[in-house]
């Protein structure tokens, strides 16, 4: 038996963070700030769910203003990715790596036995990414940091998967797969979990799609479990999606 | 004599884990401190998130699941 919620764009919990409110976390001028919609919950941080299987936090942010992010803070264990939809995101970590990652870029931080990073943008233009924080499959992993980016031009109108053990795809340690679906055609698509038993989150970042019989619009999602197949009904428009599927 | 589980805790803020066979000596916790008996007000020492907002997780460590073949 399947397992269905929706959640509109409008229902997402939403945030709104200052440098000048949280000057130790947010970085930038006063007058630059952070939006968050958030899916799932942080407990009394946000509204909305509590998680989806391994998934805690599906966050879509935007930070204003040139210097306005994250300042350099510590991580341990969480699994973070943040795929870049809009603008660039200034990413340095402990790990070693300074990048500056731009539309359809994205990457994996397993934080593991302990790391610490800091995403700013340092550019005039609002950046744009959403974050996805999952709890991995044990505690104290060897710290892990990768980049990987959607193609376009090679990798539309089909469903690629971006964080799984696909070739090509960013493997993480825990039973989760992130596919992006970019189409600008009608078009049909089957999704099929590695298990029924997992749950599938499907996000429309554009456009709009039907998920099974749910009409899904620009930032509205679906979370099924329980499903052998999930399909996708894109129209003649442009649309764009994220999938996380996740063990339950 | 039985005794319940010791317990692992994750801080939803940042991932810090307490795990209550550890505890936190250096922050002045003993090892087998029950989650339960540390005081409400306290909060992740690396990002200061509030002790409810902790998740319980049964999770091995790393080195224990990769000792017992768990995670390839």
């Amino acid at each position: 038996m399947t397992e269905t919620f929706v959640i509109r764009a409008a229902e997402r919990g939403f945030d709104r963070l200052t440098a000048k409110d949280n000057p130790t976390y947010v970085s930038g001028h006063p007058d630059g700030f952070i939006t968050r919609h958030s899916s799932f919950n942080f407990h009394e941080y946000q509204s909305g769910r509590a998680g989806f299987g391994h998934i805690r936090v599906f966050g879509d942010e935007v930070f204003t203003g040139a210097g306005t992010g994250y300042s350099m803070h510590p991580h341990h264990n969480f699994i973070i990715c943040a795929f870049v939809l809009d603008g660039r995101l200034t990413h340095l970590n402990t790990l070693g790596h300074i990048d500056e990652l731009g539309r359809d870029d994205f990457y994996a931080f397993s934080a593991g036995s302990g790391g610490q990073h800091c995403e700013v943008n340092i550019r005039a233009d609002n950046m744009n990414a959403i974050y996805l924080w999952m709890v991995p499959d044990a505690l104290y992993h060897q710290p892990g940091y990768q980049l990987g980016h959607f193609d376009r031009a090679t990798q539309g109108n089909r469903l690629v998967q971006l964080i799984g053990p696909e070739p090509g795809a960013i493997p993480i340690p825990q039973q989760i797969r992130v596919s992006r679906l970019i189409t600008d055609q009608a078009g049909i698509f089957e999704y099929h979990p590695a298990s029924p038993a997992h749950g599938v989150y499907t996000f429309v970042v554009e456009g709009e799609a039907a998920c099974e019989d749910l009409v899904l619009r620009r930032r509205d999602s679906a979370g099924i479990t329980g499903a052998e197949t999930i399909r996708i009904e894109t129209g003649a428009g442009p649309a764009d999606l994220l999938l996380v599927e996740t063990a339950m | 004599m039985p005794s319940d589980p010791l317990l692992r805790w994750l801080c939803l803020g940042c991932g810090f884990s307490y795990d209550e066979a550890l505890g936190l000596p250096e922050h002045g916790i003993p090892p087998g401190t029950r989650w339960r008996d540390i005081p409400e007000d306290w909060a992740c020492p690396d990002c200061g998130t509030p002790k409810h907002a902790f998740e319980m997780v049964q999770l091995p460590y790393a080195s224990e699941a990769e000792a017992s073949g768990l995670v390839p």
